[in-house]
């Protein structure tokens, strides 16, 4: 390794190490922590309360483990976003702990993307913790757990679907240089996609664009279709429910290893019925699963390269004045 | 020899307002060189653009013989900077922010294991190292902030206004720490608006104001631009007429004038002639309490060029 080298991945070393120890001393993160444990607690302890209360007794459910994307969600991953990003960069400007930072004798690029890793092994760490403490966690309260050696797809789809949101993060703070801004942003961009798109995408049929758009996607059923399986007047669609957006790769990469010859048909909800009088759902398209997850793979990857790539050039051009 | 910083016709807007206006400035090497100049002077901008904070909008700048470009760390490798109020990461211990800092300026490892403990003790943050920035009072903050400058044996330290939130005693250890720097050949350049703390330290200075250089040099040459006269304002017993016609009679005195136990003496020098002044009281049987040069110092000085800027723009 030439000097050069090694003094340059000490540099990036030491920005990684100056990131990780400021997010893992942050209240905001050490809160969120905190909640996303025991939301786990209560998802692994829920059926024994539930029992507890007169409820059915607890079963085994041997896929729980695999079933439950870390603990989290989709709004599980864009809390830990915002949470672990918002101060990446803004916060830095908002408290001026920039200026002696940028004075060192790093570059713009090595203090950008070194912060970025730093965010990314908090994150690591962070799921890594939660889905031994799941697993650990299942396998007590529900039995032996089946396919566990697809457990680091679902961590890997987790870090990926959070990353979207720090890249947005990141993106919002470094144009603003305000954190309320990057977090309120990023939040309201989340409820835009994934509550108002959905109603949109199911009413109006229009469900592939939320394809295209970073969260929770459309919604489509694989592994069965009409006919209607609903009460009279009202038909369902049958199978599996799959969420087609960036917050479904990790489960979606899981279920195609198990299926991998899924078809995914997407429907639109017919107010009017198929028949009149009828309130059901109608089948628009079908599309193989494979191209589902290749798709919001690719479209993880592009959100992620150009939010990443502007926040980098407007990092790197940044005057600081203040 | 390489100027430690040389900047010609530097220039940085903010809108429509001109920070820096062609700001033509030179720094030798192994100088305590004081950059004063009131609040908005453009002292704090200048030395952003210098550290690679700020882009200037026109002009150039060079440190240490290497031109400033946008975002180039390898320059910034021989320069140490100190903000004004360091705005220091609160997440971090002092030493962990010392060996962080230490690792980007390309330190080794043995190289911070035996500069951070010296740094600390010779910024008296020996005991609290091991304390989160958090709960440091400004001063202390101030003080870790001029250690971080330090780190890595800067070849040009610049140091925004090191005095401000520190008490007595923490101002006088600054200026000795700068003394020692300029004795090991380090540059100090220092900003500031105290004007006793520049004329305690440096051996030149540089006066801005609204981003123009008023004047440049020693305090001595700087002085020595001044048209104004040089009173000395005596305090003298026995204050009679052989004392002022004796004090007349000296030749570099044009004027004498007295109200009771005060004499004021105008001067046609700028040298320290007190001297001869007091042996020319006592000739005339007049005891010399007390004697004070005034116009000499650097406030006087400062305040004239700020006048004289004030006319012209008038």
């Amino acid at each position: 390794m030439s000097p050069s080298h090694t003094s340059w991945t000490a540099k990036f070393l030491a920005v990684v190490r100056y990131e990780i120890l400021w997010n893992i001393r942050k209240k905001k993160f050490l809160g969120m922590l905190v909640v996303a444990f025991a939301l786990a607690t209560l998802s692994l302890a829920g059926d024994h309360i539930v029992s507890a209360f007169g409820g059915p007794s607890v079963e085994p459910k041997p896929d729980f483990v695999i079933g439950s994307s870390v603990g989290l969600g989709g709004f599980g991953f864009l809390l830990f976003g915002i949470v672990t990003a918002m101060n990446t960069i803004s916060a830095e400007f908002e408290s001026g702990t920039i200026v002696p930072l940028l004075a060192k004798p790093v570059s713009r690029t090595t203090v950008f993307f070194g912060k970025l890793f730093g965010a990314f092994l908090t994150l690591l760490a962070t799921y890594c913790f939660l889905m031994i403490y799941m697993a650990i966690g299942g396998f007590v309260v529900y039995g032996p757990q089946n396919n566990l050696h697809l457990v680091p797809l679902s961590l890997f789809g987790a870090l990926f679907s959070t990353l979207i949101w720090i890249s947005l993060v990141l993106l919002l703070g470094t144009l603003s240089r305000s954190s309320l801004i990057a977090a309120l942003g990023t939040l309201g961009i989340w409820l835009g996609t994934t509550i108002i798109g959905s109603i949109l995408g199911t009413l109006a049929g229009q469900g592939w664009i939320l394809t295209y758009i970073p969260g929770t996607g459309s919604s489509g059923f694989a592994n069965g279709g009409l006919p209607p399986s609903g009460p009279p007047g009202v038909s369902f669609p049958a199978g599996t429910s799959i969420s087609t957006g960036t917050d479904g790769i990790g489960p979606n990469l899981i279920n195609y290893i198990l299926h991998p010859s899924w078809e995914v048909t997407y429907y639109k909800i017919n107010i009017g019925g198929t028949t009149p009088g009828q309130v059901g759902w109608e089948p628009l398209y079908s599309e193989l699963f494979s191209s589902v997850i290749v798709r919001s793979i690719a479209v993880a990857l592009v959100y992620f390269i150009v939010f990443i790539g502007i926040s980098w050039y407007v990092f790197r051009r940044a005057q600081v004045a203040e | 020899m390489v100027q430690a910083i040389e900047t010609f016709g530097l220039t940085k807007r903010y809108g429509s307002l001109t920070a820096v206006d062609k700001l033509d400035l030179k720094v030798e090497q192994n100088t305590i060189h004081g950059f004063l100049g009131p609040n908005g002077a453009g002292k704090t901008t200048t030395i952003k653009i210098l550290v690679g904070l700020l882009r200037p909008d026109g002009g150039t700048v060079t440190v240490l013989g290497q031109e400033i470009g946008w975002d180039k760390p390898k320059i910034r490798s021989r320069i140490g900077y100190m903000p004004e109020l360091p705005k220091l990461p609160k997440h971090l211990k002092g030493t962990e922010l010392l060996d962080i800092y230490g690792r980007m300026c390309g330190m080794t490892k043995e190289e911070r294991k035996k500069q951070i403990p010296e740094l600390l003790d010779m910024v008296g943050l020996k005991e609290r190292g091991n304390d989160l920035v958090g709960k440091y009072s400004k001063g202390m903050q101030q003080r870790l902030g001029m250690a971080q400058a330090l780190l890595n044996e800067p070849r040009l330290v610049v140091l925004d206004e090191p005095s401000i939130g520190l008490d007595p005693v923490g101002m006088v250890e600054v200026r000795e720490i700068m003394k020692g720097m300029s004795k090991e050949g380090v540059t100090v350049f220092l900003s500031s608006h105290l004007l006793h703390e520049v004329q305690q330290v440096c051996t030149h200075v540089t006066i801005v104001n609204r981003g123009v250089s008023l004047a440049s040099g020693t305090l001595k040459e700087i002085s020595a631009k001044i048209s104004g006269p040089v009173t000395i304002e005596a305090e003298v017993d026995n204050v009679s007429k052989t004392v002022t016609e004796k004090v007349k009679e000296l030749p570099f005195v044009t004027h004498v004038s007295g109200d009771g136990k005060k004499l004021l003496i105008e001067l046609k020098t700028r040298d320290d002639v007190r001297s001869q002044v007091s042996q020319a009281i006592t000739a005339g049987g007049g005891i010399v309490i007390s004697m004070n040069l005034k116009g000499e110092s650097l406030e006087d000085v400062f305040m004239e060029l700020l006048a004289k800027r004030k006319e012209r723009g008038s």
